[in-house]
């Protein structure tokens, strides 16, 4: 709630802008009353014609055409408020998930936040739209109306005075028991809504297990269940409109009648009572446009927190200096005591040091959640160390530019994405649709034995690749990022092999631009393989965040540690799940 | 419009409720109209007679006002309860018929339905539908209803101020929103596509988060997505002016028919056609009867995209089952050899055949293990032999008949599976169990998820055994879901049992602890083991090996 309101002064302006118009509409409908009043009145008592009553007619098309106008323009602005906001909460949520990365975003479903920057800003739209601009016109034209009315009919405006407050007190009353039980219910109705889909997801299972048929009467009893449970919501919701309904329109019946029976003993003049009956719906639409509005705000509510759920994700800690490191291939590595502990308490890594020198090949092995992802992701810059020191080149971590520092890393993640652009574009990572360099693509290309898988696509290298172009195999896949990993030249290599068993020939083809790859530079590989371990000058071997031995594959079979252990695990050549 | 015709058919079976719904809605509607509009001429008379010194009977009219004012309170509150009821009965209609029309079709039928994009886009339809009644169908029918009520009364006093309300009334009501929606064609189908792009960017960016920040693209991504996000608010706010300008018409058009009312009235007064409390009444009816035009202009623009959606979920609902059940089945035997004679499949749409000449035949009691890379083709195996697709060449027969001769249902019973995407339902794990055996006892959960080694974690919930897993959920981690799918599997009591890839994301130990408890548990089944990991091999009958589709020896 506080989050919404916080939002205001990006709509401020155009709020104050849409009320204001409205609340001018408003003192227009005062006229239109008075002329519609004066106009009756001369042709009723006084027996006027059509040209006895045409000054005041004529008066009429322009104000209506007036109030047509404001009513236009307030509605515009009223989005232009909502419009601001969106477009505010899209951009911070965007470049809050660009700063969280991927350690901070780790564990949260991509589709939440797929729906928090669609759906979940688009439906906080009404709270400014609707809602917002209603509020201030509730205390705004009410008391206009009723300054109107007080020198015509003193008892009139005493029903109006009396009713109006006693509506927003029954409407907070019965809103707020409504509210409560829409949250006990939240849960229940996500569940029960969700619970179709829920269904044809899991169709394929439900045929398995012979239950697809009978699951169809499950689908009609949730359905009746979600009936059921919503409706008891809404007897209740729906009473504090009734509340509304009740005081205004029994209002307007009361004044009706008092007015009339005034009239016949001559108590009221004929143009104060039609004046008063005009303006007593008039006086009670405010408060009925909020009540419409209560709802959208309930939702926008609902709405917001999402948002706020990933607003608030705490931004891990990344390295912000400025050195650049200078040119050459191969840097140094040091790990210093690093540890680092998760905001919920996880130790990812205690006390771990180790040194890599320029152009050495190391592997690094260990049982699943050991912290061999962690080291990657403290040298990738997405999470700082919550003790202890990284170096490069002997320049702390903390101190290096991290543009610069990350141009210098090639990266192969066990499963690269491949991002929804042309093939040529995902090798040079220019996704802006820019201009790339097209020799320099495929020459990276055929380094990874990509070239000809990439020819041979329906438009080569400018077919459509990532999930909704052309589908490539894992072993391909592998091979594009390899060509990116060739494409920018770095002088760092970082390898997370991929666990899935590839075929033979992607296998070996890939094993092959690796091993060119890593030629005159540092290379640190999360390695599954044996022909890795072999091949590498070192192996670190990780437990539970500790580094329990180093040395060559040879050493630490002999040792008959932890490495040994794993190796006995181990059939063709895999030493690690 | 067939989409119209298609959808109002659900109603049919609860046409009471929509027509108890639409005449509460009405009887409101036009009790304000008459409450207005009788107190107008109730004024007018009683200052009239004031004026005059003489009597007239107010009994009646003020009942009448008292009257109005309660029917238009109570009709209100029922209306809104009743239409809310007939939405909600209309939307369990709606949901069986849709899950029964896409049954049949999975998991085939549905492939190009499998990425979650689209199931999001099921379910927004579906939504979209449910509004069907309540914000388009009733709206409209009241209008209808109410301006020919309004029509009529008016033509009771003055033909040409009927005939003016008539014309004012279409105009608001239909041909001022029919305009709006024309010229805000573009930008609407701009916003749709533009919003599918956002949210594929979106997906992108996430999955791709890493890359994105590696390659120092995450600045221009991020400019990107608010250039994208600015674009669809622009459109936006083109279809805001639009609409805006079909609220301010119905405000207008209603101030004109009050207008022209007292224009013709007026002059009739003065002539004696109408009595003046007549006049009041008449300007007043013409006025406040706009009320039922007022939710027109938004119905109507959410008419293409209902019609979209329908659109959408009819096509899924059409489609022809991708396999058929024989006309004159054969029962399936109670056990028998499982044999792949030459079979092929090729994938509709895909690039290269996904099996090619496969020869396997599993006995009752035997163990085949199927290995070899991912993406082999092993898994298009099983789906072959539970008959979710049908082979492009070649034979499956189960106890020497073929497949394509046994009902699919009764064959699905023979076989127990722990496929690749198990899904796990928004439900308790034991509800999640009991898919597999509905009429599974407490011990027989607990024995199976001993088996699959997820038995201490389970306890370790505080739920226990009725923790809620699933989307909105605990979450389970990839190793922690497929042992909670093992168990299932194992519930169920059938002769051959099929594990494809079983042990994704265990670690070492936990594989073989489960591999060794399946086997011991159920070693009196066939068994077909597909995997990727060299894992406990040794209790295996034979051994298959598949690369690129084909067997290799």
């Amino acid at each position: 709630m506080s989050f919404l309101k916080a939002q205001k002064p990006f709509a401020a302006r155009y709020l104050t802008l849409s009320v204001a118009l409205s609340a001018a509409n408003g003192l227009l409908i005062i006229a239109q009353a008075w002329l519609f009043a004066a106009i009756v009145a001369a042709v009723v008592v006084e027996k006027r014609d059509l040209s006895g009553v045409a000054t005041w007619l004529a008066a009429l098309p322009p104000l209506f055409l007036a109030r047509a106008g404001l009513a236009w323009a307030a509605e515009y602005f009223a989005f232009q408020a909502a419009a601001r906001v969106k477009s505010e909460l899209r951009a911070r949520l965007v470049s809050h998930v660009m700063k969280l990365g991927p350690v901070g975003l780790a564990g949260e479903a991509t589709g939440r936040i797929v729906s928090a920057v669609t759906d979940a800003v688009q439906m906080i739209e009404p709270y400014f739209m609707r809602y917002l601009t209603a509020v201030p016109l509730v205390a705004i034209l009410p008391l206009a109306i009723l300054v109107a009315v007080l020198p015509h009919d003193w008892l009139s405006a005493t029903v109006f005075a009396v009713t109006a407050p006693l509506i927003p007190l029954f409407m907070i009353l019965i809103g707020a028991g409504a509210e409560r039980m829409n949250q006990r219910q939240w849960r229940k109705l996500a569940r029960m809504s969700g619970h179709l889909l829920d269904v044809i997801q899991g169709l394929t299972t439900l045929k398995i297990f012979n239950a697809s048929r009978s699951e169809a009467a499950r689908v009609a009893q949730m359905a009746e269940a979600y009936r059921r449970d919503t409706m008891t919501v809404l007897r209740l919701a729906f009473l504090s409109s009734l509340v509304l309904e009740f005081f205004a329109t029994v209002s307007i019946a009361v004044v009706a009648v008092l007015t009339g029976f005034r009239l016949m003993w001559g108590d009221m003049v004929f143009f104060d009572g039609l004046f008063v009956l005009m303006l007593a719906p008039e006086f009670y639409m405010p408060l009925r446009n909020m009540g419409t509005a209560y709802h959208a705000r309930m939702e926008a509510v609902g709405a917001a927190e999402r948002v706020v759920e990933i607003l608030d994700m705490p931004v891990p800690g990344s390295p912000s200096g400025t050195r650049k490191l200078d040119g050459g291939r191969g840097c140094a590595v040091r790990f210093d005591g690093v540890s680092l502990i998760f905001p919920d308490g996880r130790r990812a890594l205690d006390g771990v040091s180790f040194d890599i020198a320029a152009g050495e090949r190391v592997a690094l092995v260990g049982p699943s959640g050991s912290g061999k992802s962690t080291i990657f992701n403290l040298l990738l810059g997405f999470v700082a160390p919550s003790a202890g020191l990284v170096a490069i080149d002997g320049v702390p971590f903390g101190e290096l530019a991290l543009d610069d520092w990350r141009r210098r890393i090639a990266y192969l993640p066990q499963r690269p994405h491949l991002f929804e652009a042309t093939a040529a574009q995902n090798i040079a990572m220019r996704l802006d649709g820019a201009d790339v360099d097209r020799e320099a693509v495929r020459q990276a290309a055929r380094q990874a034995q990509a070239d000809d898988f990439i020819t041979a696509l329906p438009r080569g290298y400018d077919t459509p690749i990532g999930e909704h172009g052309a589908g490539l195999s894992g072993g391909e896949a592998q091979r594009l990022a390899l060509a990116r990993a060739f494409y920018r030249d770095a002088s760092f290599v970082l390898l997370d092999e991929a666990t899935a068993h590839l075929d033979a020939d992607n296998e070996s083809l890939i094993g092959r631009a690796v091993d060119q790859l890593s030629r005159g530079r540092t290379l640190l590989a999360i390695a599954h393989r044996l022909d890795t371990v072999r091949a590498a000058d070192r192996i670190i071997v990780l437990d539970h965040g500790r580094v329990v031995e180093t040395g060559s594959h040879q050493d630490l079979l002999a040792r008959g540690g932890t490495y040994a252990q794993l190796w006995s695990h181990s059939r063709e050549g895999r030493i690690e799940p | 419009m067939t989409e119209i015709i298609r959808l109002l058919k659900f109603f049919r079976v609860y046409r009471r409720w929509i027509a108890l719904s639409i005449a509460l809605s009405v009887a409101a509607i036009a009790a304000n109209i008459a409450l207005i509009a009788t107190s107008g001429w109730f004024i007018t008379a009683m200052g009239l007679a004031g004026l005059a010194g003489v009597a007239m009977n107010y009994f009646t009219p003020a009942a009448m006002i008292r009257g109005f004012a309660i029917v238009r309170t109570g009709g209100r509150y029922a209306e809104r309860l009743i239409s809310h009821e007939a939405t909600f009965r209309l939307l369990a209609v709606l949901r069986t018929w849709f899950y029964e029309r896409i049954e049949p079709l999975a998991p085939a039928g549905l492939q190009a339905f499998r990425s979650g994009d689209l199931f999001t886009r099921i379910r927004n339809d579906i939504d979209r539908l449910e509004l069907f009644f309540l914000r388009l169908f009733a709206p409209a029918a009241v209008a209808l209803l109410v301006s020919l009520m309004v029509v009529m009364v008016l033509w009771l006093y003055d033909g040409r101020i009927a005939l003016t309300q008539f014309g004012l009334f279409a105009l608001a009501g239909v041909l001022l929103p029919a305009a709006v929606l024309r010229f805000g064609a573009a930008p609407s189908e701009r916003i749709t596509e533009r919003t599918a792009r956002l949210n594929m960017l979106v997906v992108d960016s996430v999955e791709g988060l890493a890359e994105l920040h590696l390659y120092g693209q995450a600045q221009a991504r991020a400019a990107s997505l608010r250039a994208l996000s600015d674009d669809i608010i622009a459109d936006e706010r083109r279809l805001a002016r639009l609409s805006a300008i079909s609220q301010a018409g119905v405000g207008l058009a209603a101030n004109l028919a009050m207008f022209l009312a007292l224009l013709l009235a007026v002059p009739a007064v003065a002539l004696g056609h109408i009595a003046p409390p007549e006049l009041t009444m008449l300007a007043l009816m013409a006025l406040v009867s706009f009320e039922a035009i007022t939710p027109i202009p938004l119905a109507i623009q959410s008419l293409p995209g209902t019609l979209a959606s329908a659109r959408r979920l009819f096509a899924i609902a059409d489609a022809p089952p991708p396999v058929r059940d024989p006309l004159e089945p054969v029962p399936v035997p109670q056990q028998g050899d499982l044999v792949f004679e030459g079979v092929c499949l090729t994938y509709p749409g895909a690039r290269e055949a996904a099996l090619t000449d496969i020869d396997l035949r599993l006995a009752p009691g035997r163990r085949i293990a199927v290995m070899g890379p991912s993406g082999a083709g092993k898994s298009s195996l099983v789906g072959l032999a539970l008959r979710f697709w049908e082979p492009s060449r070649g034979r499956i027969t189960y106890g020497g008949v073929a497949l394509d001769r046994m009902p699919s249902d009764e064959l699905r019973r023979r076989f127990s599976v722990v496929s690749q995407h198990d899904h796990l339902f928004t439900a308790t794990i034991a509800d999640n169990l009991r898919v597999a055996n509905p009429g599974a006892s407490d011990a027989d959960l607990e024995d199976a998820c001993r088996i699959a080694q997820i038995h201490e974690f389970i306890v370790a919930q505080p739920d226990g055994y009725r923790t809620y897993v699933g989307m909105n959920g605990l979450k389970l981690s990839g190793g922690q879901a497929r042992r909670l799918a093992v168990a299932r599997a194992l519930l169920k009591d059938a002769p051959v049992l099929v594990l494809d890839e079983p042990t994704e994301g265990m670690d070492g130990e936990t594989e073989q602890a489960l591999l060794a408890a399946v086997m011991k548990a159920r070693s009196d089944r066939a068994v077909l083991l597909i995997t990727h990991r060299p894992v406990r091999l040794e209790t295996m009958n034979e051994i298959v090996r598949i690369e690129n589709g084909r067997v290799v020896r």
